[in-house]
């Protein structure tokens, strides 16, 4: 085993990484088998793939706060505020699509500003400022739709955006997914930005002593989420079709989880965007294969609370272990 | 010495909190008649029950330093388990309680578990317990809606415990045993090792260490304690509304934090009351059932709280910085 | 003075590189006051851990009360009588005095905490000690003065027989000093042992009985306090020889000009009314014992901690520094004493933690030019001879020393005029210091200046043009190479503040 970790490919690519590949093939085919074949199908794949678009920017966003050692689990409900505020500009005020689609952007904006302020530049604990970010979201939400749930327009009725989901058959949305995949790679690992946001969260006050302001890069860190979750907005509504006000945490944990098997770790300073596109693809499969095997919603929720237990200790782990 | 202020000798935030909720109650009279009825006042105190009773639980785990987030999909959890075993079971009420607390202090014990024992960190741990109950209260009741025992009928004797109805007079004798509740659990905060160690372990974990207290076992029945108590107030919920709703309950938990730090207790830990709770948690209710009487949708509440807590937890750290310049 | 209740024989004891305790002999008898004293890394502290068990003895004996004991821990010896009260005050600041002092052993009436015993109970122990504290106060209200006292109180709860003071007096104020003379003495009074660590010699004058003086680890010897004077104690505290040759005199130029002026800086209690100057291509020197302020003087100049008042100018301007981003953006740079905390950041690599405080100079547009920032990284690995397997490797795996030419090429990548250059040499080996002492004089001779705070006396005189000493916060005195000697310098770092 620790000759094939000193293989030169095997190193460039990461062994973690590798091991997590391995790990979603043979769930792939461990779904097939146990679906009888079922799950072969492309269908399914597609299926698949429309959860991770939008877990996937939810999991890129959250993977930047994470890297300054902060949390935030208003995501989810994040999400559904902004396509439920867009939703509801679309089909009651009639603004254009495109409109539609920038406003549910700045939503994610707006509380990705609000987030970061409060943990930068006031120390509230991420925590707080989240517990009362996800209620706050979801009650602009309700009090914004009064309560109505949105139906975005299907392709028929002139719902082109949909078309960044899927044209025909093709992925588009996948194409589109690791285009902003690739942009954030680069944000955190060749821009000031990213090498501020990684090295604050693994010693802010050397960071502090270099004369770095760290306070505008943390908050940095919390927008450039919302950004991203504002997107998550849009690939949700190009996917689905109705949007309920009320809801969207389970997809926090989703998100989580898909982060920190990916190798970002909860300490801060450490982070991986390969690692999180294969972690949110992993949750997205098993996602569908808990479905095809024909238990329900409840046994995504449980099964995804595991992992992220067991994701998170294997790290505390590793970080004993260092020490 | 220093010389306490007149507000410090009343209690302090509590105090103000206090007068808050005087004003607030004033405020929604002044301006809706609908509230000023009776029924409406019972109304809010059959609905502030499980709030107080989470709340108090919840209060263990701040003090620590940490948090418990499990405790609002908890409690629908308990209640569904407990619910499912009375209503299609066939179980005599008290033993489906009996299993609901049960539930409860296991749920609690395992986070407490990850917490002090594996290291996670609180939010994380507790957030996906929070997503397990909520798979495993769906999964005990089928995705049904469960309705314990109506009143009059076999087994639901157990609502009067709440509220007692008399000719049509409505007492509502739940406060009572809320009251009870909170003397109890201010003495145990107070007055026991429990409590006490609480507040060291919140305070600072390496001192307590090093004086020989097992953190371990005092920091696992912080998160027992909390579990117990989101059991607890899965049985007032279940007894003062007629069905409990499978995937609700995501947010109470929120109600009830934010009322235990706006009633004094640190979000960083070490310092905290049942008292303030207590009253913390009534700010919550009565904007949650008073904002619908002036015209306002109920979901504002949402918003306000959210905005409330982060006040609240503004407040203590101006403060705690003012303390450090002095 | 009693019978001898503690005897340390030849006590030894090596860390990796270090020889801590080179078979030193220390006894304490009853009723009397023995300090300990000894410089910055004598071995007093890492003695009273062996007592007390913190840190297992490699050979020697330790006799307590007649009998040869070993305790396992802090805890075993306080529970046999000996107690450490810290230096570093542990506390639980939410609860009360009394909850505090009778932590982890409360008093119980059934299952219910008897706090009206304890308050009792603390009440008394405070009157025996002749203090006023309300035991049911908050910790966290009380001065730190007050504190200490809460600690000395826990540790005659334990019914202690010997107590040890590790520098009790550094927090506390003169009236608050005299309160605890007075404790210590009613403690001698009960026939108590007290071991008395501490930097002010005229402390050591009123109220111990002999003093034991520490040396590089080893025992120099013991003498009666009422016998000796300051001079006789300051001697066996340096009387080294200093193998590593002196300077004799300074190399800056008399007309030098002076690229930093500091007036009256105060911050807090440990920088008080510090003044000075930096002249171009200066190694000045700030000496001074543990918690003299030195740190927090460099720390309020380079803006880590807020300051009260004071102003700095650079190059004769005045400047406003309330930030380490003005200090960095006014061309000072800042060598934190606690690298692992300060100074680097371990999960990066060589390359990233030089470019920290350029990041603007090595982008190409918006993206960092890495070729770039490896090159600089690997022209400052070459310049200092930095030990590293490339510039690509983590900081957490080098050594100690070449951390520290990883946070010093961070300030040369940046061309900082002024060097803060905390402790340049804990904690690092003998060849890693001496290249560090080269490349501080190269930096001189090229004309950067340099503050150098510095806990070792030959490091001081071997390295500084000029030399301030600090003692409790506050500048007493100045002095040039030519005329610096260890005892001088001593004198003013032990001096009696009036």
């Amino acid at each position: 085993m620790e000759k094939f970790k000193q293989i030169p490919i095997v190193r460039k690519i990461g062994f973690n990484r590798i091991v997590l590949v391995v790990v979603m093939i043979l769930m792939y085919i461990f779904f097939c088998v146990g679906t009888k074949g079922n799950f072969l199908g492309y269908e399914r794949i597609l299926s698949a793939l429309n959860y991770a678009y939008f877990l996937g920017f939810l999991a890129l966003g959250v993977t930047f706060v994470i890297a300054t050692g902060g949390i935030d689990f208003s995501i989810g409900p994040v999400m559904f505020c902004a396509a439920l505020v867009s939703g509801y500009c679309l089909t009651s005020f009639g603004v254009p699509i495109v409109a539609a689609l920038i406003i549910s952007v700045l939503v994610g904006f707006l509380f990705g500003c609000f987030n970061g302020y409060l943990v930068a530049y006031w120390n509230v604990p991420p925590f707080i400022v989240s517990m009362a970010g996800m209620n706050i979201a979801k009650g602009l939400a309700s009090v914004f739709t009064k309560t109505q749930s949105v139906s975005w327009p299907q392709l028929a009725q002139g719902g082109w955006f949909r078309y960044l989901v899927k044209v025909g058959n093709i992925p588009v949305g996948f194409i589109i997914f690791i285009v902003f995949s690739i942009i954030c790679a680069i944000i955190l690992n060749q821009t000031k930005a990213g090498r501020y946001i990684l090295s604050l969260g693994s010693n802010k006050e050397a960071v502090r002593l270099s004369g770095v302001d760290i306070k505008k890069w943390e908050m940095l860190a919390y927008i450039i989420c919302g950004t991203l979750v504002g997107i998550a907005a849009i690939f949700f509504v190009g996917a689905y079709t109705t949007v309920q006000p009320g809801y969207g945490d389970q997809y926090n944990n989703e998100a989580i989880a898909g982060c920190v098997m990916g190798g970002t770790s909860m300490a801060g300073g450490l982070a991986s965007i390969g690692g999180t596109v294969i972690g949110v693809l992993i949750i997205a499969l098993l996602q569908e294969g808990i479905l095809a095997l024909g238990f329900t919603k409840d046994y995504q929720l449980i099964i995804t609370g595991i992992i992220v237990v067991v994701a998170v200790y294997a790290d505390v782990v590793a970080r004993r272990r260092k020490n | 010495m220093k010389q306490k202020s007149l507000i410090n000798r009343l209690g302090g935030q509590k105090f103000i909190v206090l007068l808050v909720v005087i004003a607030l109650f004033a405020f929604f009279c002044a301006l809706s008649p609908d509230f000023r009825k009776v029924t409406t006042f019972i109304d809010i105190l059959s609905k502030s029950y499980y709030l107080i009773f989470m709340a108090i639980g919840v209060t263990f785990p701040l003090i620590t330093g940490g948090v418990d987030l499990s405790i609002g999909t908890g409690l629908i959890c308990y209640s569904l388990a407990g619910g499912y075993l009375i209503v299609q079971k066939g179980v005599p009420t008290g033993v489906g309680i009996l299993v609901c607390l049960l539930f409860g202090i296991l749920i609690g014990f395992i986070n407490g578990w990850l917490i002090a024992v594996m290291d996670l960190p609180a939010f994380l741990a507790t957030l996906c317990t929070c997503m397990i109950t909520r798979g495993l209260g769906s999964i005990c009741s089928k995705s049904m809606g469960i309705c314990w025992p109506q009143n009059g009928t076999p087994g639901g004797e157990f609502r009067s415990i709440f509220k007692i109805v008399v000719n049509r007079n409505q007492y509502p004798v739940g406060i009572i045993w809320a009251l009870i509740v909170v003397a109890i659990m201010a003495f145990v905060l107070n007055h026991t090792k429990i409590g006490r160690y609480t507040f060291a372990i919140g305070s600072n974990k390496e001192a307590a260490i090093l004086s020989g207290i097992n953190v371990k076992f005092y920091h696992i029945m912080s998160y027992v304690i909390s579990g117990f108590f989101a059991a607890l107030a899965a049985v007032a919920y279940s007894a003062v509304f007629t069905t409990v709703q499978p995937g609700t309950g995501a947010g109470f938990e929120l109600e009830a934090i934010g009322g235990a730090i706006i009633g004094g207790v640190s979000a960083t830990g070490g310092a905290g009351s049942i008292e303030g709770t207590l009253i913390g948690v009534f700010v919550i209710c009565l904007l949650k059932t008073g904002l619908p009487f002036i015209g306002l949708q109920a979901n504002w509440q949402q918003i306000i709280t959210g905005l409330v807590l982060i006040g609240a937890v503004l407040v203590d750290i101006i403060k705690r910085k003012k303390e450090e310049a002095v | 003075m009693g019978e001898v209740i503690l005897t340390m024989k030849d006590i030894d004891k090596s860390f990796p590189g270090v020889h801590a305790l080179d078979h030193v002999n220390f006894e304490v008898r009853k009723g009397e006051v023995h300090a300990l004293m000894g410089e910055n890394g004598a071995g007093k502290s890492t003695l009273m851990k062996v007592l007390t068990g913190i840190y297992t003895k490699d050979s020697g004996s330790i006799e307590y009360e007649g009998r040869e004991i070993e305790f396992k821990g802090a805890r075993e010896a306080q529970d046999a009588g000996v107690v450490i009260v810290h230096q570093e005050l542990n506390m639980l600041g939410h609860l009360t005095v009394a909850q505090n002092i009778f932590i982890g052993r409360e008093f119980k009436k059934g299952i219910k905490i008897d706090d009206k015993k304890m308050n009792e109970e603390a009440a008394k122990l405070f009157e025996r000690l002749h203090i006023d504290i309300d035991p049911t106060a908050t910790m966290s209200d009380l001065t730190v003065g007050k504190q200490q006292m809460c600690e000395i109180a826990k540790a005659i709860s334990h019914d202690a027989k010997v107590i040890i003071f590790d520098e009790p007096s550094a927090a506390l104020t003169e009236a608050e000093i005299e309160e605890l003379f007075k404790i210590i003495r009613d403690l001698r009074e009960q026939q108590l042992g007290i071991v008395y660590i501490s930097h002010r010699m005229d402390e050591i004058k009123v109220i111990t009985d002999r003093v034991t003086v520490m040396r590089d680890g080893g025992y120099v010897g013991t003498l009666i306090t009422a016998d000796c004077t300051k001079d006789d104690i300051i001697n066996m505290m340096v009387g080294r020889v200093i193998y590593e040759d002196p300077k004799t005199q300074s190399m800056v130029a008399k007309d030098a000009p002076v690229v930093l002026k500091v007036e009256h800086l105060n911050a807090g209690r440990m920088v008080q009314d510090v003044s000075f100057e930096l002249r171009k291509g200066e190694i000045l020197g700030f000496s001074g014992l543990m918690g003299a302020g030195r740190t927090e003087t460099a720390r309020a100049i380079f803006g880590a901690d807020p300051k009260q008042s004071g102003d700095i100018y650079i190059n004769g301007e005045k400047v406003e520094i309330n930030s380490p981003q003005d200090a960095v953006k006014n061309g000072i740079g800042y060598l934190s004493e606690d690298r692992k905390r300060f100074g680097i950041v371990v999960q990066k690599t060589v390359a990233e933690n030089s470019t920290m405080a350029t990041m603007e100079n090595f982008m190409k547009g918006l993206f960092i030019n890495k070729r770039k920032e490896r090159a600089a990284a690997q022209d400052y690995v070459d310049q200092l001879a930095t030990k590293t397997p490339s510039v690509e490797q983590l900081v957490v795996n080098l050594s100690g020393g070449n951390q520290q030419k990883v946070v010093i090429a961070k300030w040369l990548v940046r061309d900082c005029d002024i060097l803060i250059f905390d402790e340049p040499t804990r904690g690092i080996d003998v060849g890693a210091k001496n290249e560090i002492y080269k490349l501080m004089n190269r930096l001189a001779s090229e004309g950067k200046s340099i503050i150098m705070i510095s806990s070792e006396m030959t490091e001081i005189l071997r390295m500084s043009d000029r030399i301030v000493v600090m003692c409790e916060g506050k500048k007493t005195g100045e002095i040039d190479i030519s005329e610096a000697t260890q005892e001088n310098i001593m004198n003013m770092a032990t001096r009696e503040i009036g």
